[in-house]
């Protein structure tokens, strides 16, 4: 288990102002938080071997500090089924990589574990020039994306503060299940939220933390994919 | 410590002028009209102002004044605050502008100077750049518009703290017009020392202040955490109504992350007005309806709300304003409809909203109210009294004002002319707020209902 500490301080070190996947995640875990099991490979027959270890369905993610927008160079796929897929899967990222970002330093590929299907959501933080540590809660896609239905707070906060947020967002519904569904494991989310802002209490050199997609379910919540941007 | 700034015994005028029109000649006239210290205008000009003896500088004056107001040219402050501070001043009000606000360079150093000066002789600055201060008991008033421009409100238990001198003046002159009290109010600028947090301590534990309105544009720097630690404390005593300006989102500065791009100023203040138990008020018109509620009225238990009416349809739109606003407007009970039907003509509805119709006199609103309020299921009523009905006249107000006993909100509503305008002004006078719409009385309502919860007298 890496300290958390060191993830950050060595990314400073090599002047990275941004994480990368497998940092960001590891840091988020450190802080409590479930994350979507994965890991970092140097090659594609490592890739091939962590998939096996992992079980499938995996994602694969081009691991890089010179790109931000991953899917637009061809540095996902995702459903792969197979060992085999896997290896081809992280050949083809490399390849599309290499060719549309020439310049890009690889660091490697992240294998994941496909989360199941559940209700997409955003947690974040930022630290404000006012206020220091503030944690964001949202609803994933268009919720987020068009309709702008965030709520926020300042730092520290308590669970109270937490179960506010998930209420106070026009879309609140949506977490109480809908068409059938169970409701979502609020507990699970405050827990992911307060762990955000207590990573940036603790951590100054943080500057925003973006947990988009976290998969909410009836019993529990994982964070899928992890965003750390350090301050300059 | 800021206690000097509003309770001096002496105070020093820095620019103060003969000249009438200058900042200078209307701030000592201004504290030779209401001020009970000792005065001293500065001025190496004159020997003599308004019948005042003038000194040429701070340092000779007969004692240390525990205020100077400055106000002359920005260039010229760095000297008389290093003055101020060799003579021992602690307090100083700074009107001058000229400073960072000019967006200048020479605006910029200037300022550094002064917070340099300040640092080095420990003397608490309010300004630069600002009204500074209006003071309705201590006659400390260095407002520097004149009596026949900006009315001065009488005595009250409002106190006003404002970013912006333009607004608080207009604030002040709107509040005077319409008889409203006011205790003390702030403007404050450049806010370059003594700021928000520093001013809700002080008013926090001020006995003349009950409640406080705040007009923010912002908070300085690193100080949202304490501002919101501070407003906790203070609105468990007495309530803020604040009023947030610059509302827009600060836009593209921020891209590197999602949440930095969704977290536009607004949001986060909005947090914190939440956190820290704030009431905010959304509009200009909202700053004096809630505060009037939030002074007068006793806190509220529930959301149950019982209205009583002359008019039907005021009872219908009071009935949906209150509900949108997420009140409770139960159906009468049945033993308190036999109990209404049993004082009420037949013809009167007994159902909430309860309609007294258009030939209602004062006494059924009364034998109403005393049935009413007692009832454990009634958090607050709100009164629909249209004057235009023959039989309301200014009994009815009494009958109002008496029902307070029962320790429960009781609002108002009166819509029309003349006639409902002087029913309010009775009704005011008496300590029960009248609005002028159904939804200007149910936000209002809420807003008590939301003070109530952080006092943590109203439950979920």
């Amino acid at each position: 288990m890496v300290e958390p500490r060191e993830i950050i301080l060595n990314a400073l070190k090599e002047e990275r102002r941004k994480l990368l996947e497998h940092e960001a995640l590891e840091l988020i875990k450190a802080y409590g938080a479930p994350i979507a099991d994965a890991g970092l490979a140097k090659t594609p027959e490592e890739a091939g071997d962590l998939a096996e270890k992992m079980g499938f369905p995996v994602v694969l993610k081009i691991v890089s500090p010179d790109i931000s927008h991953k899917s637009d160079v061809g540095g996902v796929i995702v459903g792969v089924n197979s060992k085999e897929e896997a290896i081809e899967a992280s050949k083809k990222i490399i390849e599309n990589v290499s060719k549309n970002v020439p310049s890009a330093r690889i660091t490697g590929i992240l294998v994941q574990k496909m989360a199941k299907k559940g209700l997409e959501i955003i947690i974040g933080g930022l630290r404000d020039n006012i206020f220091g540590p503030v944690v964001m809660f949202g609803l994933g896609g268009i919720f987020v994306e068009v309709l702008k239905d965030v709520s926020f707070r300042v730092a520290p906060i308590s669970y109270e503060d937490a179960y506010e947020m998930m209420k106070e967002i026009k879309s609140a519904k949506l977490l109480e299940g809908y068409r059938g569904q169970p409701p979502v494991d609020k507990k699970a989310i405050a827990d992911i939220i307060i762990a955000v802002a207590k990573l940036l209490e603790e951590n100054p050199e943080v500057d925003s933390v973006d947990l988009n997609p976290v998969i909410a379910y009836p019993d529990g919540a994982v964070v899928v994919d992890a965003r750390v941007i350090l301050k300059q | 410590m800021i206690e000097k700034f509003f309770n001096p015994n002496s105070v020093a005028i820095v620019g103060a002028s003969p000249k009438p029109g200058k900042v200078g000649n209307v701030i000592l006239a201004n504290f030779k009209k209401r001020f009970k210290g000792r005065i001293y205008p500065v001025n190496p000009k004159h020997e003599e102002i308004m019948g005042l003896k003038c000194y040429p500088s701070i340092k000779d004056l007969p004692e240390t004044p525990d205020l100077v107001v400055i106000a002359i040219p920005a260039p010229k402050v760095p000297q008389v605050l290093r003055d101020a501070g060799e003579k021992g001043v602690k307090a100083t009000i700074i009107i001058t502008g000229g400073f960072r606000e000019t967006g200048t360079e020479e605006g910029r150093r200037l300022e550094e100077e002064i917070v340099k000066i300040s640092r080095e002789y420990s003397i608490r600055i309010l300004g630069p750049n600002c009204l500074g201060i209006y003071d309705n008991w201590s006659g400390v008033d260095t407002f520097f518009l004149p009596d026949e421009k900006m009315m001065r409100p009488p005595k009250g238990k409002i106190s006003f703290i404002s970013q912006s001198g333009a607004f608080a003046s207009a604030l002040l002159d709107w509040m005077a017009y319409r008889n409203i009290g006011i205790s003390r109010a702030i403007s404050y600028g450049n806010k370059i020392d003594v700021d928000d947090v520093d001013l809700l301590d002080f008013l926090a534990n001020d006995d003349k202040t009950g409640l406080i309105i705040m007009y923010l544009e912002g908070l300085k720097p690193g100080r949202g955490r304490l501002f919101i630690e501070k407003a906790r404390e203070v609105v468990q005593k007495k309530p803020i109504v604040i009023y947030k300006a610059g509302k827009t989102s600060r836009g593209s500065t921020a891209a590197a992350s999602h949440t930095a791009a969704l977290a536009g100023n607004y949001s986060i203040y909005k947090a914190a007005i939440k956190q820290a138990g704030l009431i905010e008020a959304m509009s200009f018109d909202e700053i004096m309806d809630l505060s009037k509620i939030l002074l007068t009225q006793p806190l509220m238990k529930g959301r149950k709300v019982y209205v009583v009416t002359d008019a039907g349809g005021v009872g219908v739109m009071l009935t949906d304003a209150l509900t949108t606003e997420g009140f409770l407007l139960p159906r009468s009970p049945a033993d308190l409809k036999e109990e209404l039907r049993k004082v009420l003509p037949p013809h009167c509805i007994v159902e909430n909203p309860i309609d007294l119709t258009g030939d209602t006199d004062d006494d059924r609103y009364k034998v109403v109210l005393d049935i009413l309020l007692p009832r454990d299921d009634v958090d607050a009523v709100v009164v629909g009294a249209l004057p235009q009905v023959p039989g309301i006249t200014s009994k009815l107000a009494d009958y109002l004002a008496e029902a307070r006993k029962y320790g429960k909100p009781i609002i108002a509503i009166s819509i029309g002319s003349k006639e409902a305008e002087k029913f309010k002004d009775l009704l005011e006078d008496k300590g029960i707020p009248v609005f002028e719409s159904p939804e200007r009385a149910a936000r209002a309502l809420r807003a008590l209902y939301l003070y109530s919860k952080i006092r943590g007298v109203a439950r979920e």
